[in-house]
């Protein structure tokens, strides 16, 4: 690792990186024959090759954002990142049998052993495809299918044709055409009628590879009054050159479904993570985006739902922190098409030696939906002269019957706070340490207890040396 | 002056204050990189009590010297084409100034009546320093289009209520940039009761320290209004404070917009910031949107927020009033004017809010 990209990272403890063992490695850069070269390799059908090369136009021709860090964004480099790398031949549905070295990542990440303990069902995504993958019989016997995308793509055709970009179009952004462009990997969730999946599912997605691209693709799909939790987790070794996630996220949940997707992002900090995460809710069904921005260098991710149906809910509860060079433009969309839909946001973050944590949401009701409630909360925390926050929120109140409300802060640490806590014999930098996982408990409470207790420590490792 | 307009004449929409009007919508003829003709309004200026103006209060046409020192529309770092715009336009550039250490006891009246197709004025605000005034302008007259661009300075250690009254009937452009001296305490108020399209930039910078500013907005919009209110407050000197009351009523199938930037510049400590928008939706197809932005670069705050609250009339109000004996338009009417009032009533003293409710009574009727 060089000086420079160390004085980036600080205590990144996942910065690691194993060596590069591609079975299929292409050229860096993007052209049509990238994109079908991909396509070609995933042997799949003619429409899905036809959505690429469509996308991939579309990411041609449509220009950079003109909002948000447009300086970080004209540095991103797109012939300087590789579009596909396979490492593994096959996704396993054993651990014994994937390769050793990823094995060992993985590991060293902990996820094995989260499986075993309290997760229905594991994908491992190692660069561009899936290494391994696993559900619990039960669930399986159940009709719950949870694979990853290729391989949904390959064995469920129709339901994938049906769904797939009907709540991201690939021309939505910039990003999204990227991503519909040259997807690999990903997860492919459906959950039949009246099931509840009771652990949560996991993905995690680790970029081993230096100027690796990463575009996964996932659909979950919860039927009528069905129910499943979502868990992401990334994580991405340190180089001085810079990275690009660009993932993109539909969920549809059917009349009464209930859906949660859980993220803890701890990308390292050379790694841009421009996603796009977007869900429909049908009649009374729920949506809950529960989002974590710890790592990456910029983060441009607000995920979004449609309220669709009548009675449905939308909730996002948002962390983020930004620490040197950092820039976390995160925030929540929410869209009130029908009657009698509530939603709920809450968005917290943390700016520290230079960073920089913005919140960027939009509201909308539209002008039929009636007796529509929001509730948007923004607090931010500045711990240094040098840091930023920014608060972008949107409302467009189309309806007479709606109430929306919408309230920010933005603050530093309590004095009163800081000595109370050193009083009781905490030092300085534990006492700001309480007091940061204090502002960030009403989303730790909603992670499974494990991730929680790991954002905790992330957290204290952040807090670390900073104070004197 | 047109040469600097049309280098700046292109406007990206993505920026917040363009969202909802776009400049070619806000521009008179729609072609933006036009420079028509425009007339200039007549401007008087008289007391409420009717007395006699004072000595040292003055409007006159402004110097080379006056604009370099008094003029702001560089500093607009985006939605700059608007001011650069009327400034092009205008036929005259006048001064308003207010001598140091001025009181005047009764509110004064700046009327600004239009007249024409177009009309614009470029109006240099001075106001010195240790002044206590009220100032009342109303924008009025039958010209079709009005453009207005305000700029200037608040002495040090004045304290000055500013009021606009909006009641052209006309489209209108109004473009404010005001600095506040060291210590100055300014309120700001802005009251619209019949513009059927507005697009209003407000922006003060509290550069000095001690500076105090309360901006207030009473918004009535009705019929096919479109209005749209962008306000920006920037802090750059240590311990200063501002709030923003900003309460909009709309009605009919109009389209009322509030976008606000609050921004806290690296240096200014001790900054106590907060900005509030409420926006009452009277009927069915009207339509209220608020972006309340807030840019925070500085640790060392007291604290700076924003909120919004979108809603209808209170049910339960209505029914209190109902069962006193009013019927459902009066206890509609009472419940409206109460909500406009409660930024109106923080504007000035007594007297100015007494003349600013006389003049909106008649139009919370057309609701």
């Amino acid at each position: 690792m060089s000086e420079d990209a160390r004085s980036a990272v600080g205590d990144y403890k996942a910065g690691w990186h194993d060596p590069e063992n591609a079975t299929i490695r292409f050229d860096f850069g993007l052209s049509e024959q990238v994109v079908r070269d991909i396509s070609a390799l995933k042997n799949e059908p003619e429409w899905m090759t036809e959505l690429r090369v469509k996308a991939f136009h579309h990411f041609n021709e449509r220009p950079m954002p003109t909002w948000g860090n447009m300086h970080m964004l004209e540095e991103i480099d797109f012939d300087k990142v590789c579009y596909y790398l396979r490492s593994s031949d096959s996704t396993e549905k054993n651990w014994d049998d994937v390769p050793e070295d990823i094995r060992n990542t993985f590991d060293r990440l902990g996820i094995p052993e989260a499986e075993q303990k309290w997760l229905s069902g594991v994908t491992a995504q190692y660069e561009s495809e899936a290494v391994y993958h696993s559900i619990r019989e039960d669930l399986e016997e159940q009709g719950v299918i949870f694979l990853d995308m290729d391989s949904g793509l390959r064995e469920y055709e129709a339901i994938v044709k049906k769904y797939f970009c009907s709540v991201v179009p690939y021309a939505d952004n910039k990003f999204s055409a990227l991503n519909t462009a040259v997807w690999s990997g990903g997860s492919f969730i459906y959950v039949p009628s009246g099931v509840h999946v009771e652990m949560p599912v996991q993905a995690y997605f680790r970029i081993n590879a230096k100027n690796m691209g990463q575009f996964e693709r996932t659909l979950i799909i919860a039927d009528e009054g069905s129910s499943v939790h979502y868990v992401e987790g990334c994580t991405a070794p340190t180089y001085s050159t810079d990275s690009l996630h660009s993932a993109v996220v539909e969920l549809i949940a059917l009349p009464g479904a209930h859906i949660r997707y859980s993220t803890v992002q701890n990308w390292s900090a050379n790694v841009y993570n421009l996603v796009t995460k977007r869900g429909i809710a049908h009649e009374k069904a729920t949506i809950e985006w529960i989002d974590g921005n710890i790592g990456s260098k910029l983060t441009m991710k607000y995920p979004a739902v449609i309220l669709k149906g009548e009675g449905s809910h939308a909730e996002v509860i948002s962390v983020a922190y930004s620490g040197k060079g950092q820039h976390q433009d995160a925030g929540a969309k929410i869209h009130h098409l029908a009657s009698n839909t509530t939603s709920k946001i809450l968005s917290k973050s943390i700016s520290k030696n230079g960073g920089r944590g913005s919140y960027r949401g939009m509201v909308t009701v539209s002008p039929k939906a009636e007796n529509c409630k929001v509730n948007v909360v923004c607090d931010a925390l500045l711990l240094d002269e040098e840091s930023r926050s920014d608060t972008y929120p949107t409302m467009e109140v189309g309806n007479s019957g709606a109430r929306c409300e919408h309230e920010a802060s933005v603050s530093k640490v309590s004095d009163d706070q800081l000595f109370y806590l050193m009083s009781r014999g905490h030092s300085e930098e534990e006492a700001l340490a309480l007091i940061v996982n204090g502002f960030f408990e009403p989303f730790t409470r909603e992670l499974p207890m494990e991730y929680a207790v790991e954002l905790n420590q992330l957290m204290a490792l952040e807090m670390e040396g900073s104070i004197g | 002056m047109s040469s600097s307009y049309l280098v700046h004449a292109i406007t990206d929409k993505a920026a917040h204050i363009w969202r909802y009007t776009s400049w070619k919508k806000a521009h008179p003829t729609g072609s933006i990189e036009d420079i028509p003709e425009s007339n200039s309004p007549e401007i008087s200026i008289s007391l409420v009590d009717g007395k006699s103006i004072p000595e040292g209060i003055s409007i006159d046409e402004a110097t080379d010297l006056d604009i370099e020192r008094l003029g702001h529309e560089l500093d607009f770092d985006n939605g700059t084409a608007a001011p650069k715009f009327i400034s092009a336009v205008v036929p005259k550039v006048y001064k308003f100034s207010i001598k140091d250490k001025l009181k005047i006891e009764s509110p004064l009246l700046v009327k600004i009546t239009t007249t024409g197709d177009i009309c614009t004025v470029r109006l240099l605000i001075d106001i010195g320093n240790q002044v206590e005034a009220e100032i009342i302008t109303i924008i009025e007259g039958d010209a079709k289009w009005t453009g207005i661009l305000r700029e200037g300075k608040y002495g040090a250690n004045s304290i000055v209520n500013d009021v606009v009254t909006q009641i052209t009937g006309s489209r209108l452009l109004r473009c404010d940039a005001l600095s506040l001296g060291r210590d100055a305490q300014v309120k700001a108020g802005t009251v619209n009761a019949s513009s059927s399209q507005a697009k209003i930039d407000i922006r003060h910078w509290l550069s000095e320290p001690g500076s105090s500013l309360k901006v207030n907005g009473s918004i009535l919009s009705s019929n096919q209004d479109h209005l749209d209110s962008h306000i920006e407050i920037t802090h750059t000197g240590r311990e200063t404070h501002s709030r923003l009351e900003w309460h909009s009523a709309c009605g009919g199938k109009s389209n009322t917009t509030g976008t606000g930037m609050l921004r806290i510049d690296a240096g200014a400590k001790g900054a106590d910031a907060g900005q509030l928008f409420h926006n009452l939706l009277l009927s069915k197809k009207a339509k209220a949107n608020s972006i309340p932005e807030l840019e925070v670069l500085e640790s060392e705050v007291v604290g700076c927020g924003h909120g919004t609250a979108n809603g209808p009339l209170d049910e339960q109000q209505l029914f209190y009033l109902s069962t006193r004996g009013f019927d459902e338009h009066q206890a509609r009417a009472a419940l409206i004017a109460a909500f406009l009032n409660t930024p109106l009533s923080d504007m000035g003293s007594q007297q100015l809010h007494g003349w600013l409710i006389e003049r909106i009574e008649n139009h919370l009727n057309t609701i």
